[in-house]
């Protein structure tokens, strides 16, 4: 150890210690030639060997080095250039990605203890919901020791804040939401528990920064307001920070204490019900208390509610526990997506570096002189390797500077196109920073070391490197082209075919009668009135009621396995004029008539795996005393998973205990946004404390199908970026093929060759890696995309035209990047290069 | 281990270390000065000796070296290694 201090005294003080020592042997130099003695040798190598012993020689080479490098870089500027740019594309998009991974996974919210803030799900090994209900919540929160805190969400459909047209996103929750987090108001307070908590308090609401800047014009005064939400009034008690953090990331505009539940809800017994599922629950782990832990104590308490309530737990259910304090809680399906997107930037990041690889080998040619001077005047291999991969390092970093520049402006970007929560900033943190230096090391290795060996090794006209590079730039850009036009062609599918069902004139009206305390009779005379009332109206083509509203806010599915196939069975309870008024086909059979039972209408899909080559009229679903005969076979429609091609519909009628739950839907002749206040207005008429949520679905639609749009803007952008990186590189690559044989062309055309032969006697050498990188970038490709079917809007993962296209498309840039730089052989002048050869 | 032995005695500069050893060992063996101070300096490093400036015979500043305590124990254990070994080579030649 003191040892090390020594050392690293010496470095700081190496000039005056140099000066010293040289001073010290300069005298020993003058009493050795006062006795005789005349042979001194080289003083200058002598101070050098002696400084050696202090170990930092290693250091003085290193600068060298850079000195060096620095300067043959500065003295390219247009290699530097490409290489960096080149870099910075490879590197930054790796750095995007990764930032926002970070951002959304890793990043710990700004909130108190977000390390042991947990989400709390329902599982069983067969069905799943991310809400429980309000008495679970409770027994949970009472019973539980390893949590030191329980928080309920409540999410409803928006509010209609005093006389807006556009109704405003409203949550509620229990007061400890915000102690828990530790969230400083940005006027007034925050939800209390100790004021909030008891229904008989008075109706108080936090509203979010936004509402109060855009909706109440930043009023001072604001604390203390009465504003009216379906009409009922309360009072304004504080405004959220500007960079709120909140928990998943999500907040409505205004928050109410979950105690007032039933004074906003009229008649609603939400909060009683164990079997009405509706709350977001989140918790804190005590201190020293490790997940497992707490989800062996929560196994325990549902067991414990399943004595008293067996309807409210389901079989084998359990609470399943993810990490709470990050803006996303990642579900295992995220992380596949995550990981696939890893892929795709990483084979991004190969490209560049192959292509590098290629440049730095062809730089080698130019640089055969140096290295030859280098070696002459004693330089080891070892050391020109060395001074070769500084270079390459050097490069590396230049470029990974780049990168974070580029990562950075393209997060800005991306952010406010988000409308991100403000706490979230585009800045990288220290995960961000590491992943940079490992992203950097790796590259740097991957294109400067085998061309580095080469050099040092003066065998630098290997033709096999420069093929395996081509060939790796090939395959990577064939699987990225692949995979960008399947999702183009996705996109395109899901904005121009049917997706089975009629959306564009689709209302749907949802009055959630169980949460305002109707019971099946009185829902059933409600929904009668409306349903009549509706079809009374001109302009409504026909009226239906469905369970499970198509896009709608909950779905419900089971997993089964048909024929060892995974299969999602999306079940829905229906009202006979379903299939009429959204537009399903009828295959075979017929609807249900009102009233039925122990009858089930299956989509053809299903049909089709269950029964193959059957008729399936007359067949059986389920056991007795449920057993149910299929009646009639209706088209595919997804309306519940636009994305999953795999998904398969069942079906059933609907009975007297759905109707609380149920969903009226219309199809309109014109346009169904006129049908608005017409829709409010009886509902109005029929239940004032009812303000039914009316939704087009045409918007919904479209909004799905807009994501995936941009999701495949992005994709292609990329993989064009990622073509035009292979392009330049094999452009560089011929070019430097057709420099380095300019004399053998010459003599063969001056022999009579034909422009063809001199071609491919270039190009020869290329053929094989094209061959070999398009057909192993289209077997990556076929494997990869399996995990892509869920977006893929029902197109096959191996849909030809797409491969067909992306790889015409690659050929034709390669054939460019070919015989550009190719043709300049044929328009060589003859007379010039034989001369001067 | 001939450098730590010779600094045992007292401090000296890097010249009359090397006269030293020369005179000491009646001329036989001679340290060139492109052995002697990469020695010294590793020896700095190592903490075996610790160096002063000072005034030499013939008035010149110069760097005198002083054995540490470090210095010492280390030059201990070279002798008795040395001796083991000189003792084992002397047994060979006896009595082979």
């Amino acid at each position: 150890m003191k040892e090390l201090f020594r050392q690293i005294y010496y470095l700081f003080h190496r000039r005056r210690l140099d000066e010293e020592l040289q001073d010290e042997m300069a005298f020993h130099r003058e009493m050795a030639a006062r006795s005789g003695r005349k042979n001194f040798g080289n003083p200058q190598l002598m101070r050098e060997r002696a400084g050696e012993a202090w170990g930092w020689t290693w250091l003085d080479r290193l600068v060298q080095d850079l000195h060096y490098g620095a300067r043959i870089l500065r003295r390219s500027p247009g290699f530097t250039f490409m290489a960096v740019l080149v870099l910075a594309i490879g590197i930054g998009i790796n750095v995007t990605a990764f930032s926002l991974f970070d951002m959304f996974a890793l990043k710990p919210l700004p909130v108190r203890d977000a390390d042991r803030i947990v989400r709390l799900e329902r599982r069983s090994p067969n069905a799943y919901t991310s809400e429980m209900a309000y008495p679970s919540y409770e027994f949970y929160r009472d019973h539980a020791h390893t949590l030191s805190a329980a928080i309920a969400v409540f999410g409803i459909p928006p509010m209609q804040l005093d006389n807006d047209v556009q109704p405003t996103p409203v949550s509620f929750v229990t007061p400890n939401y915000f102690t828990e987090l530790g969230t400083i108001p940005a006027l007034g307070r925050m939800l209390d528990p100790s004021r909030d908590s008891s229904p008989s308090a008075s109706p108080v609401v936090v509203i979010t920064y936004f509402l109060w800047q855009h909706r109440f014009d930043s009023d001072p005064s604001i604390v203390g307001r009465v504003i009216h939400l379906d009409g009922k009034p309360a009072t304004i008690v504080g405004v959220e920070p500007y960079d709120v953090a909140t928990l998943g990331g999500q907040g409505p505009s205004i928050w109410i204490p979950v105690a007032q539940q039933p004074y906003f809800i009229a008649k609603s017994k939400v909060l009683e019900d164990w079997t009405n599922s509706s709350i977001r629950m989140w918790g804190k782990l005590a201190p020293g208390v490790t997940a497992a832990a707490a989800a062996q104590e929560l196994r325990a308490l549902t067991d414990a509610i399943r004595r008293d309530h067996p309807d409210a737990v389901w079989k084998d259910e359990f609470i399943f526990i993810s990490p709470g304090g990050h803006l996303q809680v990642m579900q295992p399906e995220m992380y596949r997506v995550a990981v696939m997107i890893g892929v795709l930037t990483l084979l991004i990041l190969i490209i560049a570096c192959a292509n590098l690889g290629g440049l730095v080998t062809a730089r080698a040619v130019a640089r055969q002189h140096e290295m030859g001077i280098r070696v002459a005047v004693g330089a080891g291999r070892w050391r020109i390797f060395r001074q070769l991969c500084t270079e390459s390092l050097m490069l590396a970093v230049l470029g990974s500077i780049a990168a974070i520049v580029l990562a950075y402006i393209v997060l800005r970007i991306t952010l406010a196109q988000l409308d991100a929560p403000k706490w979230i900033s585009p800045t990288p943190d220290w995960r961000v920073l590491l992943f940079t230096v490992v992203a950097t090391v790796v590259a740097s290795v991957s294109f400067g070391f085998m061309p580095a060996i080469q050099i040092a090794r003066q065998k630098q006209h290997k033709t096999i490197a420069r093929q395996i590079l081509v060939g790796i730039q090939i395959a990577g850009s064939s699987v990225l082209m692949i995979i960008a036009s399947l999702m183009m062609r996705a996109a395109l599918h899901a904005l121009y075919t049917d997706p089975g069902f009629g959306y564009e004139q689709i209302v749907s009206v949802d009055p959630h009668l169980s949460r305002h305390g109707y019971s099946n009779s009185s829902s059933q005379a409600y929904l009668a009135e409306m349903e009549s009332r509706l079809r009374a109206t001109p302009g409504v083509l026909s009226v239906s009621l469905v369970k499970m509203p198509p896009l709608g806010h909950v779905t419900d599915r089971e997993t089964t396995e048909i024929n060892n196939r995974k299969v999602m069975i999306y079940p829905n309870w229906i009202a006979p004029e379903f299939f009429q008024t959204m537009g399903i086909p009828m295959q075979l059979g017929r609807t249900f008539h009102p009233g039925e039972k122990n009858v089930v209408i299956v989509s053809q899909s299903f049909a089709r795996e269950q029964w193959p080559g059957q008729n399936p009229l007359g067949q059986t679903v389920g056991d007795d005393p449920d057993k149910s005969t299929v009646i009639g076979v209706a088209g595919d429609a997804h309306i519940n998973a636009l994305n999953d091609d795999d998904a398969v519909e069942q079906y059933w009628p609907m009975q007297p205990g759905d109707m609380p739950d149920m969903v009226i839907i219309l199809r309109a002749a014109g346009s169904p946004g006129s049908l608005t206040p017409t829709i409010k207005s009886i509902a109005g008429n029929l239940d004032q404390s009812v303000f039914p949520e009316i939704r087009q679905l045409k918007a919904l639609y479209l909004q799905n199908v807009n994501g995936i749009e941009k999701v495949a803007g992005i994709i292609s952008l990329v993989g064009m970026v990622a073509i035009a990186i292979s392009a330049v590189g094999i452009i560089g690559l011929v070019a430097f093929v057709v420099t380095q044989r300019t004399k053998e062309i010459a003599i063969r055309i001056a022999l009579g060759a034909r422009p063809g032969a001199v071609l491919s006697a270039v190009l020869h050498q290329f053929l094989w890696p094209v061959a070999i990188g398009i057909f192993a970038g289209i077997t990556l490709a076929a494997f990869g995309s399996k995990l892509l079917r869920m977006v893929l809007f029902g197109i096959d993962n191996l849909d030809p035209l797409s491969y067909i296209t992306a790889i015409a498309l690659i050929g034709i840039m390669i054939a460019l990047a070919m015989l550009l730089p190719a043709a300049r052989a044929l328009r060589l002048q003859l007379a010039t290069i034989l001369r001067y050869e | 281990m001939l450098v730590l032995r010779v600094l045992q005695s007292g401090i000296l500069h890097g010249y009359a270390i090397a006269q030293r050893i020369h005179v000491l060992s009646s001329e036989v063996l001679a340290v060139e000065e492109g052995l002697l101070y990469p020695t010294l300096q590793k020896m700095l490093r190592k903490g075996w000796v610790e160096s002063e400036w000072g005034v030499s015979e013939t008035n010149r500043q110069v760097r005198f070296y002083r054995l540490t305590r470090e210095g010492r124990s280390q030059l201990k254990a070279e002798l008795s290694s040395y001796d083991r070994i000189t003792q084992a080579i002397q047994e060979v030649l006896r009595t082979a």
